[in-house]
């Protein structure tokens, strides 16, 4: 009976390979597409586009393994569910915007962990964000600059083609957009020091982390930013001093990045929105019928996942129906803990008493 | 002028009690300079082991001390949360003076401490030296219970002083001297153990000596068998092999007419009688007429219950006697504990592995502090003060004449009662907290507001310190250094782990100071508790309770000595009474019969239930230290008033009701809490409150003739279901006397 | 002596909370407490009793997890939920069989004990089983525990068909070898009083 947890089938694998295959090609297309036949494709940045392709294979991969677990596939589609629902569709379209504006952009959830930790969270995640909306859609061939034809002082901005717009090179604008990955750079490295500080030097976070999973990350996110930072200062600096050496060095790291996003805690980046649907299904939980514990009649939890867990339970072969006919996860958690102590004391009365010739 | 400066919800407003959750610097904890400090519990008299972790001269967690041999690490609610009282928001760090209308307001030591000698110099002038009395408690270390021995004796030469052990530990002090000769718990904890049947009469072992339930646990894991007398069913009496639900008072009757049955059945050690015993005969006699039947009456059990506990008793090859309070606080306290010693004396079961007898100690030197003469009627080293002989060799030891001595003076009930006559007209306390404590608390008031001139040495502002004209701000436990005696009789170091804040001071040094300004530098110029202990070794010397063997240095490397250790190679000793050996001069124990009499108040029509009182687990005693730490007011906000369901319905009280608790002294309002498990004659209401919320406006003042311990534990009061009240006291947070 | 490991004795608890006290004062628990104290019914008894996790070896709170957020680690400790994974749906705390894990409605996060990882994981005591005054939570070694206890150490459970192993062992008479779980009141213990065991009204009946 050991290690129950979830267990990989082929079938499921395949299914996995299927849909990894599927965001890998969507990509790919999206590629082809988005840079108008690779026209607006830059070959220098070929390697980034492939360890992003490798990344969504992954990533497609995972997430459908993710979802093949029962619990997982049970809140996905009860939230869609309950989210696409007619009658309350356009309340729920306005919630999602709120959610998603506190949960995603400002990251109140973690605030109310800890201060520290959200500074540390937030910096880190926007800084990341940032440079990824703009690295991507470059490495893909999706957005390109050019200098003007009649004019070498202005810059022009494209998308798919379209020309967005354009700049003079001196204004704020055009050191801002030269510059906006050393931004983020700045802010990653913020984040990184808050989070390195706060996990060196609490001695609780220090018991707990595990090198892979919670160092390794920062470790990679810093070399990122160090490399990508030192571009900027052989450049303006040190008139381009082993330039392409830091280049290498530096997709180097960030190719190792890309290629680490389906495993460990960067995986939770795409993890994190599924609590946007489970919002959605603790409303729905709390405003219908709860359940009522069996033992002491008091409610402890919304009917709907109360049944949803039986059934959750029953796909994971936990059985929790009792000889008597009633089910053990009709008993609510308080009511388990007292039971618990009370047949263990009701043990050790019947022992004693017929040890006294009582029972 | 000791009367409250301005109305109660001000003073609460400016010096609490508020609460403290956090612990200095945070919860987020680093360990960079970071030192642990070994020392001890301030509460119980277990006085637990515990390591205090100690960063930037603040105290700001706790780990447990896992080697120290009584609690091995282990630590009530109390204790773990201990450490809150440092760094608090409501700590004393000036010296204060009362201003009318004002409240209080910081003023200078030198200020102070001429205001305080020249109030003490004015009222012993016009009055006589002993119009100006002392009130210490039994939480205080050794050295600064034989300091205000000393400081009383020597520098204001008035026989008034007493202390708070007065409501602890004199009965059963009083009965094991008259039995035994001495007075200590006879065995060392780990003789607990190893009993065959263990007996605990009055002592909520699991809420006020919690530590002492593991030594009880682990005994039955060895097959012996508990028998627990309480009119409640504790903790530790749901696992009882015989919870005998005794009536408040009717102890005797259990004890009587077990001994009746075991000498009935030959349960009697004849030889260890012989040998080793007087007055066997008369006890006898007198246990006669004590058949299961009329005990049975006496106690208010079924007489099986009786016949039983002899049956459990009796054959068991050891056994150990455990009692505290609840039999204790009688008028005839001393009664009941001897009653309950005859029949370890009876069995012959004492001074031997398994066998023994203790008493549970309260507070935290609630043994060491009634042996180092802060006793009205106590010299240092368990001396008598009346016998020429022990008067001459500590006159000695101060260096006085011993007509300077002053006589025995009056204890805490009488002392306050001469307040309220305006025989006493000064007052210098530290370590009580008389208006929370005491019976009959609104008495205790009018007494207080009586006093021409009273001063206070306190770290937080208690109840009784707001009626002060001038509080002294002083240090806790582990703001000082020092020694306590613990439950056992083990002596053992309190080590130093902060500075008092600010400008708080040691109480050794304020009390140093006053007897410096009043003349008496000389004999007043510690530089160190060290050097009190130095001086109270010699004084001890050749008394009972002889710590002339210990220095601090051997209580360091031995985890604490046990007394009588009169040479500096003595081993201590931990198991009293070996070979039958017995304290009294004579070598023998001492049977002493014991007849039942009624409590100084029954129940009758007008009031018909009997109140008791006691504690609970996560407060301590008056509550100035407990009742402001956050988590542990959270586990018991509020007193409550518990009553049977069957007496609730006479009066249609449910449960969560507010019900008024009423005697002839004075009323409580708290919530009922309505369980099956205390008898149905009885309520019980904890005494850890203030104000409109204290159990002590009911209780009664009337004491037992011999120890002097005030009738906490039975009362006559009437029941009424009542609104919630909304008065001013009442709106107050609960830890300050409010209700919620 | 082998290596430590955690005894509850539901029977031996006296309801001092120490254990709740001391929960809150480990380093990875900061202020918070994760254990559970039960008051099993108050006007009935005075029985109370601690709950800590049991740190099952397949854990059911782990298996019902949507967002894979409790891991084990490799000495056998079930983890509180891992902070980045968590999205609070209580699947956990509705589903664990002896009702351990606490959602934290403030975080919006389930939280557990961990066996004071931080305490345990460096060969020390975790803090409610060094501070508990009635041994009722016990971290010692096995044959400490064999030598000093009239009982046994048993770490079988069964839920209606559910078996469920866990680390931590509980204390059973000599006889039992697994603790199989029905619905049990006060009233149904056994004891010499039927129906109320714990009433002294009815202990003291017969007298006049």
């Amino acid at each position: 009976m050991q290690k129950r947890i979830f267990p990989t089938t082929g079938s499921d694998s395949a299914h996995a390979m299927t849909w990894g295959l599927i965001a890998a090609t969507s990509l790919v297309i999206g590629i082809f597409v988005g840079s108008r036949g690779l026209r607006d494709f830059d070959p220098a940045l070929v390697s980034y586009a492939g360890a992003c392709v490798f990344s969504a294979f992954g990533l497609g991969y995972r997430y459908a393994m993710w979802l093949r677990r029962p619990p997982t596939r049970l809140y996905w589609y009860r939230g869609w569910h309950i989210f696409l629902d007619r009658k309350h569709f356009m309340r729920n379209v306005f919630h999602l915007g709120r959610i998603f504006w506190n949960n995603i952009v400002l990251q109140r959830f973690i605030e109310r962990r800890s201060h520290k930790r959200w500074m540390a969270h937030w910096f880190l995640a926007w800084g990341c964000l940032l440079a990824g909306a703009v690295t991507f859609p470059l490495s893909f061939g999706w957005v390109r600059f050019e200098t003007s034809v009649d004019n070498q002082q202005i810059y022009r901005a494209f998308m798919f083609g379209i020309p967005l717009g354009s700049f003079r090179l001196g204004t704020w604008i055009a050191e801002l957009t030269f510059n906006i990955l050393d931004v983020a750079a700045v802010m990653v490295l913020i984040g990184v020091f808050f989070a390195l500080w706060r996990r060196g030097r609490d001695h609780g976070a220090m018991s707990v982390q595990q090198f892979s999973n919670d160092l390794t990350p920062l470790i990679m996110l810093f070399a990122i930013c160090v490399t990508g930072l030192f571009l900027t200062v052989s450049t303006h600096l040190m008139h381009g001093l082993y330039y392409i050496f830091l280049s290498q060095l530096h997709a180097i790291t960030v190719i190792l990045t890309l290629l680490c996003l389906p495993f460990g805690k960067f995986f939770h980046i795409f993890q994190r929105p599924a609590q946007l649907g489970l919002d959605f299904y603790k409303r729905a939980g709390a405003e219908g019928p709860q359940a009522k514990c069996i033992r002491c009649g008091q409610e402890y939890g919304a009917a709907l996942q109360i049944e949803d867990l039986k059934t959750v339970q029953a796909e994971l072969q936990i059985r929790f129906q009792m000889t008597d006919g009633s089910h053990y996860q009709d008993v609510c958690p308080q009511c388990r803990r007292k039971n618990l102590a009370l047949t263990q004391d009701a043990l050790w009365r019947s022992t004693d008493m017929s040890k006294r010739g009582l029972l | 002028m000791a009367k409250l400066p301005v109305e109660t919800p001000e003073l609460v407003r400016v010096f609490g009690p508020t609460l403290h959750r956090v612990p200095g610097g945070g919860w987020t904890r680093t360990t960079e300079d970071e030192k642990l400090v070994k020392t001890h519990c301030c509460f119980c008299g277990q006085q637990c082991g515990i390591q205090l972790r100690v960063q930037d001269n603040k105290v700001v967690g706790f780990e447990p001390w896992e080697d120290f041999p009584f609690n091995r690490g282990k630590l009530c609610p109390k204790g773990v949360k201990r450490y809150m009282q440092d760094e608090h928001p409501d700590r004393l760090k000036h010296p204060l003076q009362r201003v009318e209308g004002v409240g209080f307001e910081a003023i200078s030591w030198d200020f102070a401490m001429q205001r305080v000698v020249g109030e003490i110099q004015r009222i012993q002038a016009a009055y006589g030296k002993d119009a100006f009395a002392v009130l210490t408690g039994a939480s205080l270390t050794n050295e600064k219970a034989y300091l205000m021995g000393k400081f009383a004796r020597v520098a204001l030469q008035t026989a008034n002083i007493d202390y708070n052990g007065r409501l602890c530990m004199v009965s059963a002090g009083a009965a094991s001297k008259k039995i035994f000769g001495m007075d200590r718990s006879a065995n060392p904890w780990s003789d607990i153990p190893k009993a065959k049947v263990i007996l605990a009469a009055g002592a909520n072992i699991a809420e006020c000596a919690p530590i002492t339930t593991d030594y009880i646990w682990q005994a039955r894991e060895n097959g012996a068998k508990l028998i627990i007398l309480d009119p409640r069913m504790t903790p530790i009496a749901r696992n009882a092999d015989l919870f005998i639900p005794v009536r408040p008072g009717g102890d005797i009757g259990v004890f009587n007419g077990m001994l009746h049955i075991l000498i009935e059945r030959g349960w009697i050690d004849r030889k260890f009688i012989d040998e080793h015993t007087t007055g066997f005969d008369q006890l006898a006699e007198s246990v006669k007429k004590y058949t299961p039947e009329y005990s049975s009456k006496i106690a208010g059990v079924p007489s099986e219950m009786i016949v039983k506990a002899a049956e459990l008793w009796g054959p068991a090859p050891t056994s150990f006697l455990m009692h505290a309070r609840g039999i204790e606080h009688h008028t005839k306290g001393v009664d009941n504990c001897m009653a309950a010693i005859n029949l370890v004396i009876a069995t012959g079961r004492i001074g031997r592995e398994g066998c023994g007898y203790a008493m549970i100690t309260g507070q935290g030197n609630g043994q060491g502090g009634r042996e180092q003469g802060q006793k009205c009627d106590q010299l240092p080293g368990s001396r008598d003060i009346s016998n020429p002989e022990h008067r001459k060799y500590i006159a000695g030891v101060w260096g006085v004449t011993e007509e300077s001595i002053p006589q025995k003076g009056l204890s805490a009930i009488p002392l306050v009662e001469a307040i309220h006559a305006g025989k006493i007209k000064g007052l210098i306390s530290i370590c009580f907290n008389p208006m929370i404590s005491l019976p009959d608390a609104n008495f205790v008031r009018e007494a207080l507001e009586k006093l021409e001139f009273f001063t206070c040495i306190d770290f937080f502002l208690s109840e009784t310190a707001r009626y002060a004209d001038i509080v002294l701000a002083g240090s806790l436990m582990e703001e000082d250094e020092g020694t306590t005696t613990n439950v056992e009789g083990r002596v053992i170091r309190h080590r130093k782990a902060v500075t008092p804040p600010a400008e708080a001071r040691e109480d050794w040094k304020i009390i140093c100071e006053i007897a410096g300004r009043l003349g008496y530098a000389e004999k007043f110029n510690y530089v160190s508790p060290k050097e009190m202990f130095e001086e109270l070794r010699v004084a001890s010397k050749g008394g009972v309770s002889d710590y002339y063997g210990m220095t601090w240095e051997r209580l360091d490397e031995t985890n604490g000595l046990f007394w009588p250790c009169p040479e500096l190679g003595h081993p201590g000793t931990p198991r009293l009474y070996e070979n039958g050996k017995f304290g009294h001069p004579d070598g023998k124990a001492h049977f002493i019969p014991v007849e039942w009499r009624p409590s100084d108040e029954m129940p009758d029509e007008e009031y018909p239930v009997i109140l008791t009182t006691g504690r609970v687990v996560s407060q301590f005693l008056s509550g100035t230290q407990t009742r402001r730490i956050g988590a542990l007011v959270d586990q018991a906000s509020q007193p409550f008033c518990e009553i049977h369901p069957r007496l609730a319905e006479k009066y249609g009280i449910s449960d969560g009701d507010f019900v008024k608790v009423e005697s002839r002294r004075g009323n409580v309002v708290v919530h009922a809490k309505v369980v099956k498990t205390i008898r149905p004659d009885t309520v019980f209401v904890p005494y850890h409150w203030p104000l409109d919320r204290s159990a002590n406006n009911c209780t009664n003042r009337a004491i037992d003739p011999v120890s002097n311990i005030p009738e906490f534990k039975i009362c006559a009061v009437r029941l009424s279901k009542v609104d919630q009240p909304t008065d001013a006291i009442a709106m107050l947070e609960v830890q300050a006397g409010g209700v919620r | 002596m082998s290596e430590a490991a955690f005894f509850i004795d539901y029977s031996r608890c006296i309801g001092c909370e120490a254990c709740v006290n001391a929960c809150a004062e480990c380093d990875t628990h900061r202020g918070t407490s994760m254990i559970h104290l039960e008051t099993i019914d108050r006007r009935d008894s005075v029985q109370t009793a601690p709950q800590i996790c049991m740190h099952c070896e397949d854990p059911i709170c782990a298996q019902v997890c949507p967002a894979d957020a409790i891991k084990k680690t490799p000495d056998g400790v079930v983890q509180s939920s891992l902070k980045p994974r968590c999205i609070g749906c209580s699947n956990c705390v509705l589903s664990c069989p002896f009702g351990v894990p606490k959602y934290m409605s403030g975080i919006d996060q389930m939280m557990k004990c961990d066996m004071c990882y931080d305490r345990s994981s460096v060969g020390k005591k975790p803090m409610c089983a060094t501070v508990c005054p009635s041994g009722a939570l016990t971290y010692t070694s096995m044959e400490e525990i064999q030598r000093t206890r009239q009982g046994i150490p048993v770490n079988s459970w069964k839920f209606g068909a559910e078996e469920v192993k866990t680390k931590v062992y509980v204390m059973v008479p000599r006889e039992v070898t697994r603790v199989e779980i029905g619905l049990v009141q006060i009233h149904s213990t056994p004891s010499a009083l039927p129906n109320d065991p714990y009433d002294v009204a009815l202990m003291l009946e017969g007298m006049e």
